[in-house]
């Protein structure tokens, strides 16, 4: 009996040393290394099962309502095809109309927009794993083009960035992450700060907005593409919530009402422009 | 007779545990963090997520003891800091290996027969792991949200934790006594 407590303890000093020492590497090494290897490597192993639960789930919660609906889908079946018709026959018009902005565009030297950016959308396969960071993974990684600091949009507004990307999978850190940040401004007013996470559940707030600034409550918050090119400019963020007392800085304290459910996030979309060439566009 | 046979060849923790039981505890603990950060994620309890991974290896460090805790207790909360944002890789592992070497150790000393044990082991543990994780977090300069909102998730997380326990600790204890080694006595 006093051996099993014996070796019981040296495995646990052994184990609690060989952590220190994960600390201290992770500490040591920003990026790259054996620790992302094996962060590449759980994110292989674990994502696979995530996948096999939340498909698993996700029919579970359809099926119901499919079942309870079955009556109305002839109607809503030809109502579609209605709408379908319409939106072909309006379509028809497109290209001649993009053709034209593209024109006009390059004529203003607009730079470019991110609704015209190659970009994919994948399914969200995990949402958080712990409650103090926010965090997803999605369904597509390298080989579909996705790589680090990528913008990740969904049709409300700005959802979050690319953190790591593996071949399959890729990390996106959410907006309201407190680690998260976005260079943003005041739709209309163009007064500038940036955004930053405060957890979930959780306004966002925008801080760098000087006290003589208009901003007021409603007032819409834009990413305003100053942060070396990770965000392109005009993505929605979300609108003005609270406009405080100034700070100690001298700087107005703004709660912003974030556009994007984080809560219900199923898909989101990757930009596919890096930094790098927004920058240089925006230049 | 195959009670002394392993110990013949000298003891090897790795033999004592049994290359099944390592397979089906890697597997369960893979399976508790993609349930934790999928279904879980969406379950939650006012926005509080349960920690599954610390429920199993709570539950296993109390039917398995000390070194069995100290060991899922460091690949759990390491599988958890690799797969954690911006998170210092590390500190999930040190906490959780503390708190399962910690709940086998009392369980081997104080055999309560209680069906409340494990839960009252489950409740303190997440109380001193969820505490434990933000101060540690908090000391190495990692951004991190306010006082209250820290409280009230580990609040949160002991409650949620602990409802969770009555349905996941008999799961577990009944797969660990399936797959323990027939070497039960060592003296």
């Amino acid at each position: 009996m006093y051996r099993r407590a014996g070796r019981g303890r040296v495995l646990l000093l052994a184990f609690v040393a060989i952590s220190i020492v994960v600390v201290t590497l992770d500490f040591r090494q920003s990026s790259g290394g054996p620790l992302k290897r094996a962060k590449d490597l759980a994110v292989t192993v674990v994502a696979p099962v995530q996948r096999g639960f939340t498909s698993v789930t996700r029919p579970v919660g359809d099926f119901f309502s499919s079942v309870a609906n079955l009556a109305n889908l002839r109607g809503e079946n030809e109502r579609l095809e209605q709408a379908l018709d319409q939106a072909q026959a309006d379509a028809d018009g497109l290209p001649a109309i993009e053709d034209e902005n593209e024109e006009l565009r390059a004529q203003l030297d607009l730079e470019n927009s991110w609704r015209t950016m190659e970009a994919v959308t994948a399914t969200v396969i995990s949402s958080n794993i712990a409650n103090y960071k926010w965090a997803i993974v999605i369904g597509k990684g390298r080989s579909d083009g996705i790589k680090p600091d990528m913008a990740a949009i969904n049709s409300d507004g700005l959802v979050g960035k690319v953190l790591r990307s593996g071949p399959h999978y890729a990390t996106v850190l959410l907006l309201v992450d407190p680690a998260a940040a976005a260079a943003a401004k005041v739709d209309g007013i163009g007064d500038g700060g940036l955004v930053e996470g405060n957890g979930g559940g959780e306004m966002l707030s925008l801080s760098f907005i000087d006290t003589d600034s208009s901003v007021a409550v409603g007032d819409e918050v834009v990413t305003s593409g100053l942060d070396g090119g990770v965000f392109p400019p005009g993505v929605q963020i979300g609108s003005v919530a609270e406009v405080g007392g100034s700070d100690a800085a001298g700087e107005l304290q703004v709660a912003v009402e974030s556009a994007v459910d984080f809560k219900a996030l199923l898909f989101v979309t990757v930009l596919l422009e890096t930094g790098d060439r927004l920058g240089a566009e925006a230049r | 007779m195959s009670v002394a046979a392993p110990e013949a060849r000298g003891p090897s923790t790795l033999a004592e545990i049994g290359l099944a039981r390592v397979a089906v505890v890697a597997a369960l603990v893979v399976i508790s963090v993609a349930l934790q950060s999928t279904v879980l994620a969406r379950l939650t309890l006012l926005g509080v997520i349960p920690q599954l991974g610390l429920i199993l290896i709570v539950s296993l460090a109390y039917t398995d003891g000390p070194r069995v805790g100290t060991v899922t207790g460091f690949f759990g909360g390491l599988l958890q800091d690799l797969l954690l944002p911006q998170s210092i890789v590390g500190l999930t592992a040190l906490v959780y290996t503390l708190v399962g070497y910690t709940v086998g150790t009392f369980r081997e000393y104080s055999p309560s027969q209680s069906v409340w044990a494990p839960v009252f082991a489950v409740g303190i543990a997440s109380a001193v792991a969820e505490l434990g994780y933000a101060l540690l977090a908090i000391l190495l300069g990692q951004p991190w949200v306010g006082l209250e909102f820290t409280v009230k998730v580990a609040g949160f997380v002991v409650l949620y934790n602990v409802l969770l326990t009555p349905f996941v600790f008999p799961v577990v204890r009944k797969i660990a006594d399936r797959y323990r080694p027939e070497r039960v006595y060592k003296f």
